[in-house]
């Protein structure tokens, strides 16, 4: 006799069967839990540390008259709403009012626990308060949605979780690793434009155009080049796009450079350099948008050169091969500038990113 | 922690002397600024401009 014919097999074969029938969802819920707890855990670390570490540091840096703690976690839990995308015509304008508001209310707010802070430990509590307000955002959300699925015992309402957590985890833990850079002031890899350009404007005078943004004017080969960065070494990006509407209000400009660091797809290697047309910034997109429309109004071709690296060399402390290719894309700069213009022509190059560390 | 996947980084700044153009790698120290002026070349005597400051993984 066959083992399929006999009935405790049959009963062995069956069982799981129906309970994979009708407890199945449950089930991958549970395999599926256990995952995005150990990544909820993760995150709460990370929001943890960010916060301490950010008290810490005000606390013995910015002798504050009184206990910051009470006021740092109220803001942390600082939201901002976004504006009504349903009718987008203007929605630009509106986006960059709300993001630098917040901005504004920040720095005003640092300033009102010390106000006798210098502006570059200013930019530098403002962007760790960014860091803890943003890793403590993001537990809040997966936790939310982890809970929510629980709750309601619903399979799928977990599987956004579960596919954008190894997302989220690597931004996180990208975020966690940039705060001993950011305390210390070192350049980060996002740092790289602003490098090379520091360096080309080292010795010539500089000016401030606009909110936190260095110019310097020198001549290269008969042509006139307008060097333009954050002004560093602070933890900020500054306002280019402020800075190239007043250049070219006063200047006829025959093309803009733009360097930048740029995410590198899985399987390219870190460091590289690649050279390409369009705007090479990131953030929000105000700033691209605002550059691309002064490009178009004034017919000025944009150039790009980008130094290829991971959300986490991006935003933590430069690493060698990075920081290596500085001459290098210098004297790309430099070659472009010979290939895309003539002499008596005038540029505007901008070095665009983190200039945390980086001076001018 | 031996199992851990957690990799030291460790900061280095190099020094370039604007004479000779020798470059001295050392560990870096708080304070220390991308161009800015540093200790005096060994080679030289000449000040040295901070050229680079990275971070390499500890191997």
């Amino acid at each position: 006799m066959g083992d399929d014919t006999n009935p405790l097999m049959m009963l062995i074969w069956i069982l799981p069967i129906i309970l994979f029938v009708f407890y199945g969802q449950q089930i991958q819920l549970l395999v599926t839990s256990g995952e995005i707890k150990k990544g909820i855990k993760k995150l709460n670390n990370f929001r943890l540390n960010s916060k301490t570490e950010l008290i810490d540091y005000v606390k013995n840096n910015l002798n504050p008259a009184s206990d910051p703690t009470k006021k740092i976690e109220q803001f942390l839990d600082y939201f901002t709403i976004m504006p009504v995308d349903m009718d987008p015509s203007g929605i630009v304008e509106k986006v960059r009012h709300t993001v630098r508001s917040r901005e504004d209310y920040t720095r005003n707010h640092i300033k009102s626990m010390s106000p006798g802070i210098n502006d570059i430990e200013l930019n530098r509590v403002q962007t760790l308060l960014e860091i803890a307000s943003s890793l403590q955002m993001i537990h809040k959300i997966v936790n939310h949605m982890f809970l929510t699925a629980k709750k309601q015992k619903n399979y799928p309402l977990i599987l956004p979780v579960q596919m954008i957590l190894p997302f989220l985890m690597e931004h996180a833990t990208a975020m966690n690793s940039s705060i001993p850079a950011f305390k210390t002031g070192q350049p980060l890899g996002d740092g790289i434009g602003p490098m090379v350009v520091g360096k080309m404007m080292l010795n010539d005078e500089k000016e401030i155009i606009s909110f936190q943004t260095a110019l310097a004017k020198i001549e290269y080969k008969k042509r006139k080049l307008f060097l333009l960065k954050a002004e560093g070494p602070g933890s900020t990006v500054g306002r280019p796009d402020d800075a190239l509407q007043k250049i070219v209000n006063d200047n006829k400009i025959d093309a803009v450079i733009m360097i930048d660091a740029a995410l590198k797809m899985e399987g390219e290697d870190s460091a590289s350099v690649a050279r390409g047309f369009g705007a090479a910034i990131g953030g929000i997109g105000t700033e691209k948008f605002q550059i691309e429309h002064i490009a178009t109004q004034n017919k000025i071709p944009i150039f790009s050169i980008i130094v290829k690296q991971s959300v986490k060399e991006a935003i933590t402390l430069m690493s060698k091969e990075i920081a290596d290719q500085a001459d290098n894309v210098r004297s790309q700069v430099y070659e472009m500038i010979l290939e895309n213009t003539t002499e008596g022509q005038s540029i505007v190059v901008i070095g665009v990113g983190n200039t945390a560390g980086v001076p001018q | 922690m031996i199992f851990s996947k957690e990799k030291t980084i460790l900061a280095y700044t190099v020094e370039k002397c604007t004479k000779c153009e020798k470059l001295h790698k050392r560990d870096f120290i708080a304070g220390d600024v991308l161009f800015t002026n540093s200790s005096n070349c060994s080679f030289c005597g000449e000040v040295t401009l901070i050229e680079k400051i990275f971070g390499e993984v500890l191997e």
